[in-house]
């Protein structure tokens, strides 16, 4: 039993329901494991040891009475700390929340404890969900754990560290311009993220309102698919999320996509360095073994997609975070004597540099003067985005790129904030179009970190995605790898 | 319009902000009431919470398009919101959600009675927005209720086509009797569910050029608003004619003013040196509005009667002044109150004297009107029946209306009957005595009755009824005048 | 692919001034040392310059995309109170509080 951290979250729910293993059993495990490595790693901000064996001593109770359990019966799970869990504090990773306990719980918190998956605990992130590399976390560094001195990637990198060090199978983390994907493909697992308004955005402490979905983490698709079936429900708290059922997507991801055509954006990928390249050509190469057409598609348009990204972003971040204030919650600081200064410190002392970049950024490009040549113009090539994936979509089926053009790099390596918006190069373009994307480990470069495909769906066909992914993922099983470290 | 001089004349806008009474706010399901304990009426979503979205009230949508029929404007079948920023501890997320760029009713016409006659006052636009918290101010801190943050607001802005207090009032009144009628909002200046600002600006008669104008806040009651429009005009006019050598924008430059009730003068809250950047862009988290012509129709169709249709019906029906049937209908409490009476005694000239005129008069110092000091439509049929039908006079009937303010459940027909000395008195031969006595000291007025003045024979009856201390029968001095001169 | 003709509305890094960054600390209330500030002039005139490449794009009547699920529309709640947050669990998270009331220092009368 000391390899059910091996298993994937659906076995180790399975064997929970078989009774071959109890609840308390499998979090006991895990908590162990974290207490072991997270010293290094540092995923975990908060771990919850009380809460998590309680509500594992309780599913022991229900199953021997015989009762139903749910789709996630089991299964422990981490939280990126921007997701609330009421009574516990989400901090997103700033110094201004550290004290900020939820006062209601994320509607896919709901939704996963309803199915009595186990919360285990909140992770690292970059700050407010700004960042690539969780490196701008004002908390606690995350390290790779396939080379400790990288990135995880960001922003939701500490989930990421955390299931692909398996210190626990399932994770919950947010996606505004690659944040799901990326630290997935950095980590070696399986990222996904859904269909502008397929998951709930209440109760997640909003960055990019028009950009942010909330997405899985897992080390196989089976296993995101499955976590996408509890949290993929319309919710009527969330004015932007669409009305249309559930999906099963479990059981459609069996559902072999046949005579599927792949297109690629060549141009688009002109500047990806030959290693990345040799191997994203290996995994079109299994995609064809396995029946899929790839072709070539026009989407050169997305090389302004980080500039439209940080206009718009930033200038939703810019009012999002206005709230932080130091009034009704959160750190005031405590040298503030007038109002003015309370406003004033508290967002000096609470926010790290990078969300104070990005809230000036958003500002400016707001401001009188500026706001047609920049915002109003970036929502204008957005629109131009959008026609050009539906236009790409009537010539495909789905599109790949590579993740990220390369590799986890050592912390502390970017400083330049520009050149670190440009590591979301590939990402970026589909939070701007709300499309469904997956990262899907593909193989590892000669320094032995892993690198991720992307498979970008058109809106609504995250099934399709994640069964073109699981297809690929049993015939490539890149994500079947344990960093050593942790193993 | 006014005459302020042969030489200026005043541009007025107004600005009126009426509290929806919906009963759940605007984008929070916390209840929409005043009064109750500070920050008990409050979800995540009106506090500003991180996480919380907000979601529309329907019923809102529905009372701004009712309104917006009842003024005939143009209901825009496509509106959106948009976000506003701004800094102050009453607002929970530094932003307001508003509708800058396409609110949802646009133009419309508000009739409005000045001097009698109707005057079309045009509207500029209605959009929804919602309201702010409470600041309370103390000498050493500030405390911030949010009970009334979200409340569901509309704001009506009339283009400046206003040109004297007067007519802002008469305006002002309009509105917030059609607001009444469509029972939209409580509209309640003390309470704050109505609330108005005025621009005013004045320039050379005869010109287009709109100057420098003045926003005055804080007044809450329409007499105090048309006192601080006068005294600002005035203003205006002084500085500019005594310095006429310099520029108009030099003179008067662009300020906040509120209305000191004290001193009944202008006093200045902030000059507008740095004109707010408000920012607004898209609210991300709402999508837009799209009516059906099906479900204006509907709502048109379904509208009360309205204060000027009811106004019109006063007139033709009852035969009241055009000016007597507004001040009726003004309020509909009022004018419903009028209806009751009327019903159960029909004289609607004599009882809209009582009601208007000498209730009116009476009730002016209690700051109440006759419904809510207790004097029931009963009560006051009561009191009209009593003086047509001659069983009590004129005279005396004041009297009895001194009795019923003093007593305001009193049925007046007991009054009258306890009081032996309120009935006429029908003794000839007590009359006939006093009677003579006028006719003997008024000769000349004999004369001029018999030379056709009618005139005099209504001063001898006076002199009769004076010397009778109003307790003659009319109709008794009436009959022996006439037989004494007559023969 | 470059627009001839088209002006470029945006301004260059020469634009941002540190009068610039002044306006827009004071906009966002947010308090800066002055080391802070000269490292915002460069940090977001570089950013700001990068966003320059849009101005080759030809968006002339390209309408702006504020919605990305454009089906989405009229969503609406019925006009029902429901669940509120009591007021000791939102006073639980305030830095300072009096009678209830969030408590704030003392605030010039402004509307």
């Amino acid at each position: 039993m000391s390899e059910i951290y091996n298993l994937s979250a659906i076995e180790i729910r399975d064997r929970f329901l078989k009774g071959s293993i109890s609840a308390v059993s499998i979090v006991e495990t895990f908590l162990k494991r974290i207490e072991k490595y997270d010293s290094k790693i540092g995923a975990f901000l908060k771990v919850f040891p009380e809460r998590a064996l309680s509500q594992a001593k309780k599913l022991d109770e229900r199953l021997k009475g015989g009762e139903k359990l749910g789709k996630l019966a089991g299964i422990p799970i981490a939280f990126k700390d921007n997701i609330h869990v009421k009574g516990e504090i989400s901090t997103c990773a700033s110094k201004f929340l550290t004290n900020y306990k939820a006062p209601f719980d994320a509607t896919v918190t709901e939704l996963i404890e309803a199915e009595d998956a186990i919360i285990i605990g909140k992770t690292n992130m970059d700050e407010f969900a700004m960042g690539s590399s969780t490196e701008n976390s004002a908390l606690q560094k995350t390290c790779n754990p396939w080379d400790l001195s990288c990135t995880p990637g960001g922003s939701s990198g500490g989930s990421a560290a955390a299931v692909a060090a398996r210190l626990c199978p399932l994770a919950l983390g947010s996606d505004t311009g690659g944040s799901v994907r990326l630290p997935a493909s950095f980590c070696g697992i399986v990222g996904f993220k859904p269909t502008y308004g397929r998951v709930s955005r209440f109760g997640l402490v909003a960055y990019g309102s028009s950009l942010d979905q909330i997405g899985p983490l897992a080390t196989t698709t089976a296993d995101a698919a499955l976590l996408m079936e509890v949290i993929g429900k319309h919710c009527p708290r969330d004015s932007t999320s669409f009305d249309e059922p559930q999906e099963a997507y479990l059981d459609k991801i069996n559902n072999r996509p046949e005579g599927l055509t792949i297109g690629v954006p060549w141009q688009f990928l002109e500047e990806l360095a030959p290693e990345p390249k040799q191997i994203f050509n290996q995994a079109l190469e299994t995609l064809r073994t396995l029946g899929a057409k790839i072709v070539d598609v026009d989407l050169h348009i997305l090389k302004h997609s980080i500039a439209v990204y940080y206009i718009l972003a930033t200038a939703e971040a810019s009012t999002n975070l206005a709230r932080f204030d130091g009034i009704r919650y959160g750190v005031r600081s405590s040298k503030a004597k007038t109002l003015d200064e309370v406003y004033r410190y508290s967002k000096e002392e609470g926010f790290g540099p990078e969300v104070k970049r990005r809230i000036l950024l958003g500002t400016y490009v707001l401001s009188a003067g500026y706001k047609d040549a920049y915002y109003k113009k970036a929502q204008k090539v957005r629109s131009l985005m959008i026609k050009s994936y539906e236009k790409t979509f009537t010539q495909c089926d789905l599109v790949a790129t590579p993740v990220s053009p390369f590799t986890a790099f050592e912390i502390g390596a970017i400083k330049d904030p520009l050149q670190m918006y440009l590591e979301d190069i590939y990402t970026i373009g589909i939070n701007l179009a709300g499309l469904p994307a997956i990262s899907v480990p593909e193989g590892f470069a000669k320094d032995g970190k892993p690198l991720g495909l992307q498979l970008i769906g058109p809106q609504k066909g995250d099934a399709l995605v994640l069964a073109a992914a699981h297809l690929y993922e049993k015939q490539s099983k890149y994500n079947l790898a344990i960093p050593t470290f942790v193993k | 319009m006014k005459q302020y001089s042969a030489v200026w004349e005043a541009v007025i806008g107004l600005e009126i902000h009426a509290e929806l009474n919906t009963k759940s706010k605007l984008f929070s399901v916390a209840p929409n009431r005043f009064g109750d304990e500070p920050n008990t009426n409050i979800t995540e979503v009106c506090t500003g919470q991180p996480g919380a979205l907000p979601v529309l009230n329907k019923e809102a949508v529905l009372k701004a398009v009712q309104f917006g029929c009842a003024i005939n404007a143009n209901i825009s079948r496509f509106s959106t919101f948009d976000r506003k920023s701004y800094f102050y501890p009453d607002s929970p997320r530094n932003f307001q959600i508003t509708q800058y760029d396409e609110p949802i009713i646009r133009g419309g016409t508000v009739i409005a009675e000045v001097d009698g006659k109707e005057m079309g006052f045009a509207v500029n636009r209605v959009h929804l927005e919602d309201d702010a918290g409470m600041l309370k101010h103390f000498p050493t801190f500030a405390g911030v209720d949010y009970n009334r943050a979200g409340v569901p607001l509309i704001e009506i802005v009339s283009e400046p086509c206003i040109h004297s207090g007067k007519e802002a009032s008469a305006y002002a009144l309009a509105v917030k009797a059609i607001l009444q009628y469509i029972d939209a909002s409580d509209c309640n200046m003390e309470e704050g569910s109505l609330r108005v600002d005025v621009n005013v600006s004045v320039r050379p008669k005869g010109t287009n050029e709109l100057r420098s104008k003045i926003e005055i806040k804080n007044m809450n009651s329409f007499s105090f608003m048309e006192m601080a429009i006068e005294a600002e005009i005035k203003r205006q006019i002084h500085e500019y004619e005594r310095n006429p050598d310099l520029l108009p924008h030099l003179i008067i430059q662009q300020a906040t003013f509120r209305w000191d009730v004290e001193k009944k003068e202008t006093v200045m809250m902030r000059s507008k040196e740095m004109a707010a950047d408000y920012r607004y862009f898209p609210e991300p988290d709402l999508v837009p509005i799209v009516l059906s012509e099906n479900y204006i129709e509907e709502i048109a169709k379904s509208l009360p009667e309205l204060p000027l249709q009811r106004e019109r019906r006063y007139v033709k029906e009852f035969g009241l002044t055009p000016h007597n049937a507004f001040l009726l209908v003004s309020d509909k409490k009022i004018a419903d109150y009028f209806e009751e009476a009327l019903l159960l005694y029909n004289q609607p000239r004599l009882l809209c004297t009582w009601i208007t005129v000498e209730f009116a008069g009476r009730l002016k110092e209690t700051g109440k009107n006759i419904i809510d000091y207790g004097i029931s439509s009963v009560h006051l049929a009561n009191l009209v029946k009593m003086i047509d039908r001659g069983v009590i006079t004129g005279r005396i009937a004041k009297t009895v209306a001194d009795d019923m303010m003093l007593h305001p459940d009193k049925n007046p027909e007991l009054i009258v009957a306890e009081n032996p000395d309120y009935s006429p008195v029908h003794d000839e031969g007590e009359i006939e005595t006093l009677v003579d006595q006028v006719l003997a000291a008024n000769p000349q007025s004999i004369a001029d009755f018999k030379a056709g003045r009618d005139k005099a024979f209504a001063f001898l009856v006076g002199q009769v009824m004076k010397l009778s201390r109003g307790k003659a029968s009319p109709g008794v001095v009436n009959d022996l005048l006439k037989r004494k001169i007559l023969g | 692919m470059e627009q001839p003709g088209l002006k470029p509305l945006m301004g260059t890094m020469a634009n941002l001034t540190k009068q610039t960054i002044q306006n827009l600390i004071k906009l966002s209330c947010i308090e800066c040392s002055e080391e802070e500030q000269e490292r915002l002039l460069i940090d977001l005139g570089k950013i700001i310059s990068y966003f320059e490449m849009l101005d080759a794009i030809d968006t002339e009547n390209v309408a702006p995309c504020n919605h990305v699920l454009a089906s989405v529309v009229n969503v609406e709640r019925e006009d029902k109170t429901g669940k509120t947050l009591s007021r000791d669990s939102f006073l639980s998270n305030a830095p300072s509080q009096i009678g209830g009331l969030i408590r704030v220092p003392p605030v010039i009368k402004n509307s």
